[in-house]
């Protein structure tokens, strides 16, 4: 089959059957896979927060941006100074600047809802969540949040009734 | 994902669930409103997602969110999948796409942020380009070296089937060469092509002891 590939030469061998060493091929570079890019942590536990959040039937904003100091990953448990993350939806878009809060035992969040509007936003991590108010100028903050996967829910204006949420963030 | 589910002599063991039948009983409960098998199918199917996000070219923080969002997605469509068996293609079909439209979007938007000529290679999904030194520091054991720099003189399309293959069980080969548009049956019953070029590149390399 494999010899329809694009019309190219066949491979001697690629009909025969898997031995042992292709066996002991693939664990080996099984191990060299993961150990060279190693999965985040906890982007299993981010993936399961958003599947919950998926189930809210929210319409996920997109990430635009992150400024973050130079080499850090967000869930490589990147430190917190001078992070600030950019979601945008076709209707809104929102930024939030995080800082340490309570001596690093916290994360203090503050946002901004664009266009400005007295819109509830909501926070929501694996256990439980919170509800403040933007203000006029679109300025909303949560004090001593803390760590772990988190996403916001800004519930729009209008009849539609419409929720946009944040993908799953690390703080 | 054990070991000895590589085994080509070990008959028995393809009788045993694979990921793909995992991933279908997965879906098939969590419409039923269990979600204990799904929960198992994120822990063990993400580090697969991840690797083939990351085979689009996408960086660290951007594989992050296509994964998250890959499986969203499939919580949002559980319902109107119409093939149950096809779950682990889906997923890595879903996957792949996103991250190749981020990774073209990233693309556009530096070039736009830049306002420099387009020197961007279309269409070539690059390789994340890890550099040497992360790589000679984790890849310690000689032969682990040989084996890496040999697999990237392969194709590209040979490097990501391969990378991906090596982190799932052997009846999930077909859905893996599937979701990336190489012929089915290319890999699994039989060595493949992809394969046997890695073991021609190695043996030109004069290394034959790898089991």
């Amino acid at each position: 089959m494999s010899r329809q590939d694009a019309g190219s030469t066949p491979v001697p061998g690629e009909d025969d059957a898997l031995d042992h060493v292709d066996v002991a091929l693939l664990d080996r570079l099984g191990r060299a896979v993961r150990a060279t890019d190693p999965v985040p942590e906890s982007l299993v536990e981010r993936s399961l927060f958003a599947m919950t959040l998926a189930r809210l039937e929210a319409e996920v904003m997109e990430l635009q941006q992150i400024t973050a100091p130079a080499g850090s990953v967000r869930g490589d448990a990147a430190p917190l100074e001078a992070r600030t993350i950019t979601f945008t939806h076709e209707r809104l878009t929102v930024m939030i600047a995080l800082s340490a809060d309570d001596d690093g035992a916290h994360v203090r969040v503050d946002g901004w809802v664009a266009p400005a509007d007295t819109l509830t936003v909501e926070l929501r991590q694996p256990g439980g969540e919170r509800t403040t108010d933007a203000d006029a100028d679109g300025r909303f903050a949560f004090s001593a949040v803390d760590r772990g996967p988190t996403s916001l829910l800004v519930h729009l204006a209008g009849g539609d009734d419409v929720t946009v949420a944040t993908p799953v963030i690390e703080l | 994902m054990s070991p000895t589910s590589h085994d080509p002599l070990g008959g028995a063991r393809d009788a045993e669930e694979s990921l793909g039948d995992r991933a279908a009983r997965a879906l098939l409960e969590y419409r039923e409103g269990r979600t204990d098998a799904l929960t198992d199918l994120v822990r063990e199917a993400t580090p697969l997602l991840w690797h083939t996000v990351r085979a689009q070219g996408a960086d660290r923080d951007v594989a992050d969110d296509v994964v998250q969002s890959t499986w969203a997605a499939l919580v949002r469509h559980a319902d109107t999948i119409a093939e149950p068996k096809a779950v682990l293609k889906w997923l890595l079909v879903t996957a792949r796409r996103a991250a190749w439209q981020a990774v073209r979007k990233d693309r556009t938007d530096a070039r736009r942020r830049t306002e420099l000529p387009d020197d961007v290679t279309e269409g070539a999904a690059a390789l994340p380009d890890f550099g040497p030194g992360p790589e000679d520091e984790v890849l310690r054991d000689e032969r682990d070296r040989l084996l890496w720099s040999s697999l990237k003189r392969l194709p590209q399309r040979c490097q990501e089937l391969l990378r991906l293959v090596s982190l799932a069980d052997r009846p999930d080969y077909k859905a893996i060469s599937a979701s990336i548009g190489m012929p089915v049956g290319s890999i699994g019953a039989t060595r493949g092509r992809c394969l046997a070029k890695l073991r021609a590149v190695l043996t030109e390399q004069g290394e034959a002891s790898w089991t």
